[in-house]
């Protein structure tokens, strides 16, 4: 390809961020606040801040199906209406469609994308949880996965910082199990839940409930409100894009902190499908990517190259990244680039009822819930048939008008009964850690899509360890529950669903401290081509039970702040 | 048939690539005032509108099109038919002819019938499926394709989505508020005081 060098001139950067999900973001606002022209490449289409949330501000009643899914988009939504919440109507718009972007299933898969800026950083969990002691050194205690290359205390400071600019609500607590983190006003448990917190903890020596701690604001500081954030209006309509910018994501947070430096350039509807690597200089120059819409290709160069492109799409485009350094995919020494794959595995709990506390109800809609750190081969509990271990997430609240499709009778009385609350219910769902496993992976099929770009076929189960663990999740759930005394008492461990489904997944390109087993080095270098960093779920060694992205936020800011001190010392 | 192409071919051939064929099912007019009224009967108006002014009897036929399996409708569509035969049988009338007690007397009938339906096929499912151990639903259950809802849970059930999501039923019949502001964990409730909405 011929291009005169102000064409080229023009299309160069100090660094390139692949991806604008919760990572991408914060690369962009910590390399352009250390003072790097950035440009941000985003596959999918633009999303404006607020004016983009199209149902954040409708009513129940002016949704055509009520919510729910028609059979036109469980159709072309093949994928996303399997977690049963993704495809609905609120929600659709920031979830691919299947058809339009087709993977392949060696074993079944549940890949749940969403292309336009922000990634899905617009539909997270917001449930922001540190990594503990012992999960940085999981994987050398029981010989699962390669060791991480860092600790606890390395990347403490950095959880610590994002904490303060994300703003995390929670209650501190002081457990190993569930480090503190720098946090905002908790959030209130209702009357069910502090029941429950208080039978718990009194039943099961060495068990916790804590509010949940999600990224919310609940009391916003200067940081927060400086980029017109404003406090949380507890509506619980979170992920259809919030118009008040309470919960963390790109749009509400990063995205403006990196404007304001007048450093980032964003380019939306380019997929990145290579990283140039220039065998005579032994580094990456730029990438290439090919319009959405026009499908012409343009490059990019940079000084640094920072993937954020989520676990599965960044190892993607590394394998499709070939040179004559890196014949197998780029910083793929080591084979195990793709592989790794790991996630949550979850429905498994129990729910049950209460009788009383009929005097009490809440106000609002707290889109949060409780929290169950793990306690499963944690202190004293160790004669489990299982490594590793699951948190819970759940909540308490009154049965409303959905109880009676599941109710006697019709009529007046039937309407009447149904215009008030109805009994307290309970309902906790473990979050199970898994393993890293080398043959749970995804590779480049024969197949190409609209693009000419390869499809992924995914081949990768849940394991045995996690099957004796589900176990454990429901049983658990049930006996605690049951010393609340809660009636009518539900168990379940669904295992229709696939790895995916917890929307966590992560570990195709892991860090490690030996470039022979891992793909990234301590500083989510890759090995071999040190000027470009991967700090997405991509670099995961091991998964916690705990949700991911605040890890992955520290984890960039860390590497973000390692790249720019090793590019001014001209190392890169 | 002839030469002339039958409208879901029409449709099959017009529609966009990629995209899935909309669905050509429809009640009759007669249908549709019946559908509305059995609605009414379930959630009928009381000191508050009911399920007729909530338009749930139209909002029903639009998700029995629209989100079902050409099985389900036609499953429906036949409940609709007995209805109205069962009406016949017991009073010589069509079901919308009826007094407001008799509609509930037939629509009972229904009702106990499907609990019998439902209850037979869960004994059966429940031994297959179920790993009695473990509590898994196993394998061969994920392929099967479950057996049609009996006509009156589904449209009970469509009709308490149908009228509490609507702005009547949200904001009459319970209490809907948009931008609560605040949350707070322990409310008093006192007897009588609508529910949540959302």
């Amino acid at each position: 390809m011929y291009l005169n060098i102000d064409a080229k001139k023009a299309a160069t950067y100090d660094a390139i961020v692949v991806g604008s999900g919760i990572s991408g973001g914060w690369a962009a606002k910590e390399l352009t606040e250390k003072g790097l022209r950035v440009l941000m490449l985003e596959r999918g289409r633009d999303l404006k801040h607020v004016s983009g949330y199209e149902t954040a501000m409708k009513d129940p009643w002016e949704f055509l199906h009520r919510s729910r899914v028609d059979n036109i988009a469980r159709e072309e939504y093949w994928a996303s209406v399997r977690t049963g919440y993704t495809a609905n109507e609120p929600t659709r718009y920031l979830f691919e469609n299947d058809k339009e972007n087709p993977y392949l299933e060696k074993r079944p898969f549940d890949w749940i994308r969403g292309y336009h800026l922000g990634g899905r950083s617009l539909m997270w969990g917001r449930q922001s949880y540190r990594f503990n002691e012992r999960d940085f050194t999981a994987n050398l205690e029981d010989g699962h996965g390669v060791d991480w290359p860092i600790r606890y205390k390395d990347i403490a400071p950095w959880y610590s910082y994002v904490e303060r600019f994300v703003g995390v609500s929670g209650q501190k607590e002081g457990l190993d199990v569930l480090p503190d983190g720098e946090f905002l006003k908790p959030m209130e448990m209702n009357c069910a839940e502090k029941k429950v917190k208080s039978a718990i903890e009194t039943h099961f020596p060495g068990r916790h409930m804590t509010i949940g701690r999600p990224a919310i604001l609940t009391s916003p500081t200067k940081i927060h409100t400086d980029l017109g954030r404003a406090q949380c209006q507890s509506r619980n309509l979170c992920s259809r894009g919030c118009p008040f910018g309470a919960y963390f994501s790109t749009q509400s947070a990063t995205l403006p902190a990196a404007a304001k430096t007048g450093r980032l350039t964003i380019v939306t509807d380019k997929i990145a499908y290579e990283v140039i690597f220039d065998d005579k200089l032994n580094k990456a120059v730029g990438v290439r990517v090919i319009d959405q819409n026009t499908k012409q290709h343009h490059e990019y160069y940079a000084k640094i190259l920072f993937l954020n492109a989520s676990a599965i799409n960044t190892a993607w485009l590394m394998m499709q990244s070939k040179s004559k350094r890196f014949p197998n995919g780029l910083g793929n020494d080591s084979d195990q680039l793709g592989r790794n794959i790991m996630d949550h595995h979850l429905n498994a709990g129990a729910s049950g009822e209460f009788e009383g506390m009929e005097d009490s109800y809440y106000y609002g809609r707290r889109g949060n819930g409780i929290y169950i750190p793990r306690f499963a081969n944690w202190g004293n509990d160790n004669k489990r048939d299982f490594v590793r271990g699951f948190g819970y997430q759940g909540g308490g609240s009154r049965q409303g008008w959905e109880r009676g499709a599941g109710m006697k009778g019709f009529g007046a009385d039937f309407k009447e009964a149904l215009t008030e609350p109805g009994k307290w219910t309970f309902n906790i769902g473990g979050f199970g850690e898994t393993l890293p496993d080398s043959n749970n992976r995804m590779r480049l099929s024969d197949q190409k899509d609209k693009w000419g770009l390869p499809v992924i076929e995914f081949d990768s189960g849940w394991g045995e360890n996690a099957q004796r663990m589900r176990i454990a999740m429901m049983n658990e759930a049930a006996n605690m529950l049951e010393a609340a005394g809660a009636k009518n008492i539900k168990t379940r461990n669904d295992l229709t669903k696939n790895p995916g489904i917890g929307i966590h997944e992560m570990g195709t390109a892991r860090m490690g401290r030996d470039p022979k087993t891992s793909v990234l080095n301590g500083n989510n270098q890759v090995w071999g081509a040190k000027n470009v960093f991967v700090t997405d779920g991509a670099a995961m060694v091991s998964s916690s039970c705990v949700n991911p992205s605040l890890t992955y936020m520290a984890l960039t800011a860390r590497a973000a702040d390692f790249a720019v001190r090793e590019l001014k010392k001209q190392n890169l | 048939m002839g030469s002339t192409l039958s409208a879901p071919t029409m449709a099959a051939i017009l529609r966009e690539p990629g995209k899935a064929a909309p669905s050509t099912f429809s009640l009759t007019a007669d249908q549709q005032t019946m559908l509305a009224d059995i609605a009414e009967a379930i959630i009928p108006t009381t000191t508050t509108p009911g399920a007729k002014a909530a338009g749930v009897g139209p909002f029903i036929e639009l998700m029995v099109k629209d989100c079902y399996s050409p099985e389900q409708q036609d499953h429906f569509r036949k409940g609709l038919v007995a209805v109205d035969e069962a009406s016949q049988k017991a009073y010589s009338k069509s079901f919308v002819a009826l007094s407001n007690e008799q509609k509930h007397a037939i629509l009972t009938q229904f009702e106990t019938a499907a609990e019998e339906e439902a209850k037979a096929s869960r004994q059966a499912a429940k031994a297959k499926d179920v790993d009695a151990e473990t509590g898994q639903i196993k394998e061969e259950k994920k392929k099967k394709s479950d057996p049609p809802v009996p006509f009156f849970p589904l449209t009970k059930e469509l009709t308490l989505l149908g009228y509490f999501s609507s702005e009547i039923g949200a904001t009459k019949a319970l209490r809907y508020i948009a931008i609560p502001g605040r949350y707070e964990g322990c409310v008093k409730y006192e007897k009588g005081q609508k529910a949540w909405a959302t």
